[in-house]
């Protein structure tokens, strides 16, 4: 087929760009068949409109786990404007991410990075000039859990819903922004899908911000839960990329590493403590012991007892009467019957 | 920046051995919030930190020229810092989204901000906090994931009358065939998964309900089989009266009708009836108060008549006394006795 569309000369190219357009699978396959005696595929309705270039650049830094990769994989499935670049050493310096995001022509960037092989900052940056925020990502689920059944169309435009509480601050106005800039696909990119299928979802509950994407079913607005899912902790903004000076910090982070710390702590001082309360038992008891001094008038109320007349037994006692236990037998049934 | 209380314990201050230990007890207590390692060596650059430098102040000489200044107070020193300032840029911010934000049309961005909607089917145990200002619970799941639940209802359904005027479509036709974001095999598992789920449901509630059942049944088992006793019992007692006369009556056979048992009983009674009963009539009809009396025990013209009880020989004393007459044994009488014990 590929042969028969060089011959034709100059064709190949052109059904090439005919291809740009959303790909429709079998039934675009179906009109090139029909349309072989035809000179040219006609170009998509749509080219020429994209004009949001909107492009975003996803990528991790060494040292993420299985789950941060899978959720990488699964932003980048989702957004159909996001390119994938390797991953980055952490000896260089963050500054070196705005160079990156420049060769790859990108202008947002979701910079993940992973510390102690235990927890995964986020960075998400508007690249050459704008601002930038870094969040603890925590309670991660990905795609490919089996609790989540909806299933949407890969690279399909989203509707984005806020929480009417990013209106009330001004950091949570500026996160919004950047958060609708970064999440919402560009109308008319070449991979994304015509139709609008399913709803990321920003809520701030508990100081931090919930992510959900649900799938929608039916018009009357019934959802089902697509997935990822993940919470983020916002730590600073920055007014520049990566660095600048710092717009808001947020009072009630903690990090994770303080909060390790405080468990550990806690658990040491009890066990201290525990020790302690054991020395101190034990000194107490090997103390030397304050001798009493003798108390002169201890004797006053001393009164000594009568002599009783001393008796001289000189016949034997008379032999005790053993009553015989009648209920001995009762009891050792009693006793082997609550054995049994 | 760092604030130097002075707590008055009537101790020597200059003895340092005592303040070293202070220090370092203070240093270990002080909240890590202070301390730069924990942030990232990025934004070391961005404070303005002088801890190291104040960690520098702390050394004797320093420390008791400060003292001979008057500066420090005599007693135990503790170090306490200052409360912590965050930074909160206001202006900075409202500036940078000022200058960041795009004013792209709706159709673009396609974001909504709203609250949760109420659903139709609204229970009452939701508990979704509607208002703006009341706080969601981030530990009660339930009501949790029910609020951006009801969020994400509310936007679409604010959006898709909108989507329809900018004509972009929701619905996907059914002969657009298209990748999906999840790959079929995965979604082959996800239904495996959740037809096993209902079917282990299944199985759980057949295995119930079997448990009910045969309690149940044994119940019933067992309250049929008292009530057959019961009813077995009864019919025993009331045969057993009616064998030994207290009841003349039969209805407790029409209860349950079986012949046998019918006929049985009636022949029984029937040769219970002549026997005994015709002696008994005529005893009781001569001697006992009960029958026909008036005038049986007098004669009449018949049984005067009738001699075939005489005997001639008893009549004139020929017949042979029964056992009166000849007793050979017979005893002497008194003036006999007498006279005979006289002689012996």
């Amino acid at each position: 087929m590929a042969a028969s569309k060089r011959k034709r000369g100059g064709e190949g190219p052109a059904d090439k760009k005919g291809k740009f357009v959303v790909d429709e699978g079998e039934a675009q396959v179906e009109t090139k068949k029909a349309t072989r005696n035809e000179v040219l595929v006609p170009a998509p309705v749509s080219m020429g409109k994209w004009t949001n270039k909107e492009r975003v650049l996803i990528f991790s830094s060494r040292g993420i786990n299985f789950r941060t990769r899978h959720l990488m994989q699964d932003l980048r499935t989702m957004m159909p404007h996001s390119k994938a670049d390797t991953k980055m050493d952490r000896k260089d310096k963050l500054f070196v991410v705005n160079e990156v995001c420049e060769i790859k022509n990108c202008n947002k960037c979701l910079f993940f990075e992973a510390k102690k092989k235990q927890d995964l900052y986020m960075w998400i940056s508007s690249c050459p000039h704008g601002p930038s925020a870094k969040f603890l990502v925590q309670n991660i689920h990905t795609l490919a859990e089996l609790k989540m059944t909806g299933n949407c169309l890969k690279g399909s435009r989203p509707l984005l819903s806020f929480d009417p509480k990013f209106d009330k601050e001004p950091h949570y106005a500026l996160l919004k922004e950047l958060f609708i800039q970064t999440f919402s696909t560009p109308r008319y990119h070449p991979k994304s899908q015509p139709f609008v299928d399913h709803v990321y979802t920003f809520s701030i509950a508990d100081n931090r911000i919930w992510f959900r994407n649900y799938q929608i079913i039916e018009e009357d607005a019934s959802l089902v839960e697509i997935g990822p899912r993940f919470v983020l902790n916002l730590i600073k903004i920055f007014q520049g990329s990566f660095g600048g000076p710092t717009l808001y910090e947020n009072p009630n982070f903690r990090s994770p590493n303080l909060h390790r710390r405080e468990l550990r702590l806690a658990a040491a001082a009890k066990v201290r403590e525990k020790q302690m309360v054991k020395e101190l038992q034990k000194i107490k008891r090997k103390e030397a012991k304050e001798d009493i001094d003798e108390d002169v008038t201890a004797d006053v109320f001393v009164t000594p007892n009568e002599e009783k007349p001393v008796h001289i037994q000189t016949e034997p006692p008379a032999p005790k009467v053993v009553k015989k236990n009648k209920h001995k037998a009762f009891k050792r049934q009693r006793m082997q019957r609550g054995r049994r | 920046m760092l604030v130097l209380l002075s707590v008055f314990l009537g101790r020597n201050f200059c003895s340092t051995t005592c303040f070293r230990s202070a220090s370092l007890h203070f240093l270990s207590t002080r909240p890590a919030s202070y301390m730069p390692t924990m942030e990232s060596a990025e934004e070391e650059s961005l404070h303005d930190q002088s801890s190291e430098e104040e960690a520098g102040e702390l050394s004797d000489g320093e420390l008791q020229e400060a003292f001979s200044k008057g500066l420090l107070k005599p007693g135990m020193n503790v170090l306490a810092e200052k409360n912590k300032k965050f930074v909160n840029n206001v202006g900075g911010l409202k500036q940078c989204l000022a200058d960041f934000r795009k004013d792209l049309p709706w159709v673009e961005r396609l974001d909504m901000t709203n609250l949760p909607a109420e659903g139709v089917l609204s229970k009452p145990e939701e508990k979704v906090p509607a208002g703006i200002n009341s706080e969601l619970d981030a530990d009660d799941d339930f009501q949790r994931e029910m609020f951006f639940y009801r969020q994400g209802q509310a936007t679409v359904l604010e959006a898709l009358p909108l989507l329809k005027v900018h004509n972009i479509a929701t619905k996907r036709p059914d002969d657009y065939f298209a990748e999906m974001a999840k790959s079929d095999q995965q979604m082959q598992k996800i239904r495996q998964k959740l037809i096993t789920k209902q079917m282990i449901l299944e199985r759980s509630e057949k295995a119930k309900k079997l448990r009910e059942q045969r309690k149940f049944g044994k119940k019933v088992q067992i309250e049929v089989i008292q009530k057959r006793q019961k009813e077995k019992k009864a019919m025993m007692s009331a045969v057993k009266k009616y064998q030994k006369g207290m009841t003349d009556k039969l209805d407790f056979l029409d209860g349950d009708q079986k012949a046998a048992k019918n006929s049985s009983d009636a022949s029984k009674k029937a040769v219970a009836k002549k026997g005994p009963n015709a002696k008994r009539k005529y005893k009781d009809q001569r001697f006992g108060f009960g029958g026909k009396k008036s005038g049986k025990k007098w004669n009449t013209k018949e049984s005067f008549n009738d001699v075939s009880g005489f005997r001639a020989k008893m009549a004139h004393d020929k017949g042979a006394r029964k056992g009166k007459g000849g007793n050979k044994n017979k005893r002497p009488g008194k003036s006999v006795r007498r006279k005979m014990k006289g002689r012996s």
